[in-house]
């Protein structure tokens, strides 16, 4: 017999008994153990079903068989195991179906137990009657980083464990051992990235996750938290800080007037990072945070034509420095 | 072979929906739980097996596979799937949110009000809404509010949309009609896959350079070709007939070594040598205007010579003030 077979039975068996049914019952019951030539080995087989079917979740109590309490048996109390019944509108069952196709992609951390409490509730979202079930014209093609890791670093922000791991900086060959305590996770642009206070640093920093190795948990055996959140720590303070605001030196503003053909697109983007002032021909000026002035030309010269640096004096002069720069480089190679 | 227990739990979640949904087909059945015919009807079989103590016929789950359809009885005890674990739970809520975050707000009273039943009806005491909100953070990529929510509506309901469309291959916006077929999410960012009526073709093309959408009122009949060719890159033009090959400096080599517009990347030195193939060079301008010495055009000529161009002419933006102090 097969050993899903068996489970099933003995799944489906302590759910119905009226009382808990003893080690003899069972084994007298399923072909499987009544086939085993020892009380032993049966033993054996049945505590490695028992172990595997508590490893799911499911909720096998041992109890005593009578009042007088001198034998015990198992049973699945049904309450305990059934899920709950859920009635959701047609509305709410399309968007649970967006969410598996979604945890499918395994792109979030936890994905698979999401996956996985969504098979569990698929009868409350199936659709009775001709029309089939509902069909979602979304798919979520993004390659999965690491689950593992993602979902390792993100149970270590929610449980205050600190983390370690080799991390490769951008731009050099090295990898180091850091150690952080995780704050959060965010995803931007297609990436995940941990914030966190870095033990090797002493301040607070990202960490891209395609760029981390042998994430662990430093006290794993320990259920207690190894470090305390700041109270004021925000995690948005951290996801949105763009490339130009990176580095020490110091923090001014710029003023850059876009034309009316971009002008929507930028505001997109960076609308809730930055103030935005509307012109009368569509076009807008944006006030930016400059730190990083390698990074803040990057940015705006690849806007082209549709992007003026107007102040400070100091950055447009520079701005057209490095257009000349390039023309003259641009000439030079040419020769 | 798959893993026993993801077996056994597929088993304890088919017999409940059946049971719940009589008659459901075989194609709902291999859908709903992502599995083939063969596998599905293995399971039914294996189901068929199980029961109550004694196993007589009278005593074994009823399973019926009637033309395309498939019915289960006997097995009330089986009426409901297995509650989740903390952590099965813990995962859904941060999906549901992740998800909410990544859509912007559209769907998302739906999503919401799906995961405050959820939450009523199986607690959540190991998590706060709050701990999953401090903890994890999804950008929306900017796409303007709601147009997601039409945008799946408009694929739903095969209806013709008009927008406006900002093609970063050549530069330029312009107003389009396309049938939306379906959305994808990759590298970041959401695409539309659509059916393009000015060039008869499917296209792809990215929901955050949609500035303006209207939905009209009529439908259209989607093609049978169903999926575009070919959305690897991300909406840069990727097919096209024209190589280009850069040359990155070292302060740039590492960054570039991690973008995936480029299909060959060689270390030469300090720097990297990349190459990528495209069908037009106007962004490929804008990309290199940002990047500017730092990147030697190897090839073709005609890009240096139009970028030269592009430097000149964004180069007058400031020409007024720069004549009036010319050396």
């Amino acid at each position: 017999m097969n050993k899903l077979e068996r489970l099933m039975n003995l799944v489906a068996m302590l759910l119905e008994v009226r009382r808990p049914a003893t080690l003899e019952q069972i084994r007298n019951s399923i072909p499987d153990y009544r086939k085993q030539r020892s009380m032993a080995s049966f033993k054996r087989m049945f505590e490695r079903d028992k172990s595997e079917l508590r490893e799911m979740g499911i909720p096998i109590r041992v109890e005593p068989v009578d009042a007088f309490g001198e034998e015990t048996g198992y049973r699945i109390p049904k309450e305990e195991y059934y899920l709950p019944e859920v009635e959701f509108t047609l509305e709410e069952k399309a968007a649970l179906l967006l969410v598996s196709r979604f945890a499918s992609g395994g792109m979030i951390p936890l994905s698979r137990e999401a996956s996985s409490a969504l098979l569990k509730l698929s009868p409350d979202l199936g659709r009775s009657g001709e029309e089939g079930p509902l069909r979602i014209p979304v798919r979520f093609a993004h390659p999965a980083e690491s689950p593992e890791a993602l979902s390792k670093l993100w149970e270590a922000s929610v449980r205050r464990k600190t983390v370690r791991f080799a991390y490769r900086s951008l731009g050099s060959p090295e990898v180091r051992e850091r150690s952080l305590d995780p704050y959060g996770i965010y995803f931007d642009r297609g990436a995940w990235y941990v914030v966190g206070f870095c033990h090797l640093r002493n301040e607070v920093r990202s960490f891209r996750l395609s760029r981390m190795d042998r994430v662990e948990l430093v006290n794993p055996d320990s259920p207690d938290p190894d470090f305390r959140r700041p109270a004021e720590f925000r995690l948005r303070d951290y996801s949105r800080v763009l490339p130009w605001e990176f580095e020490e030196g110091t923090e001014y503003q710029a003023e850059v007037r876009l034309s009316p053909r971009i002008a929507w697109w930028v505001e997109r983007d960076l609308g809730d990072v930055y103030p935005f002032r509307c012109l009368e021909d569509g076009g807008a000026v944006i006030k930016v945070r400059v730190r990083n002035e390698d990074a803040f030309f990057d940015w705006v010269l690849s806007l082209a034509e549709d992007a003026e640096v107007l102040s400070p004096p100091g950055l447009r002069e520079k701005t057209v420095r490095r257009l000349e720069e390039m023309l003259e480089y641009l000439e030079g190679e040419g020769k | 072979m798959t893993d026993p227990a993801a077996r056994l739990r597929r088993l304890l979640a088919l017999v409940p929906y059946v049971l719940k949904h009589q008659g459901a087909t075989f194609q709902e059945l291999c859908e709903v739980f992502d599995v083939s015919r063969e596998e599905l009807i293995r399971d039914l079989n294996l189901i068929f097996m199980c029961g109550q103590p004694e196993y007589t016929p009278a005593d074994l789950i009823e399973v019926v596979m009637e033309g395309d359809r498939v019915y289960i009885g006997m097995a009330d005890y089986f009426a409901r799937p297995m509650r989740f674990t903390p952590s099965e739970l813990a995962g859904l809520y941060v999906a549901c949110s992740a998800l909410a975050a990544l859509a912007g707000s559209p769907s998302d009273s739906a999503l919401h009000s799906a995961m405050e039943r959820i939450r009523r009806a199986m607690g959540l005491k190991d998590l706060s809404p709050e701990e999953v909100e401090k903890s994890l953070e999804m950008a929306s990529p900017d796409s303007r509010e709601g147009m997601l929510a039409m945008l799946m509506r408009a694929c739903e309901e095969r209806r013709l949309v008009e927008m406006e469309y900002y093609t970063y291959g050549r530069d330029e916006l312009a107003w389009r009609r396309a049938g939306p077929v379906s959305l994808v999410f990759r590298l970041g960012h959401w695409y539309l896959n659509a059916w393009d009526e000015k060039s008869r073709e499917m296209r792809v093309f990215r929901v955050d350079r949609i500035k303006d959408l209207r939905l009209s009122e009529e439908r259209y009949v989607p093609p049978r070709e169903r999926e575009p060719l070919s959305a690897g890159t991300g909406g840069i033009p990727e097919r096209g007939g024209i190589l280009v090959r850069l040359r990155f400096s070292p302060r740039l080599a590492a960054w570039a070594e991690e973008q995936p517009v480029f299909t060959e990347k060689v270390r030469n030195g300090e720097g990297l040598v990349c190459a990528l193939r495209t069908d037009n060079l106007s962004w490929l301008e804008r990309e290199l205007l940002g990047w500017g010495t730092e990147v030697e055009i190897i090839h073709p000529p005609e890009l240096k010579e139009r970028l030269r161009e592009r430097v000149r002419r964004t180069l007058s933006l400031y020409e007024k003030k720069r004549r009036s102090r010319k050396r």
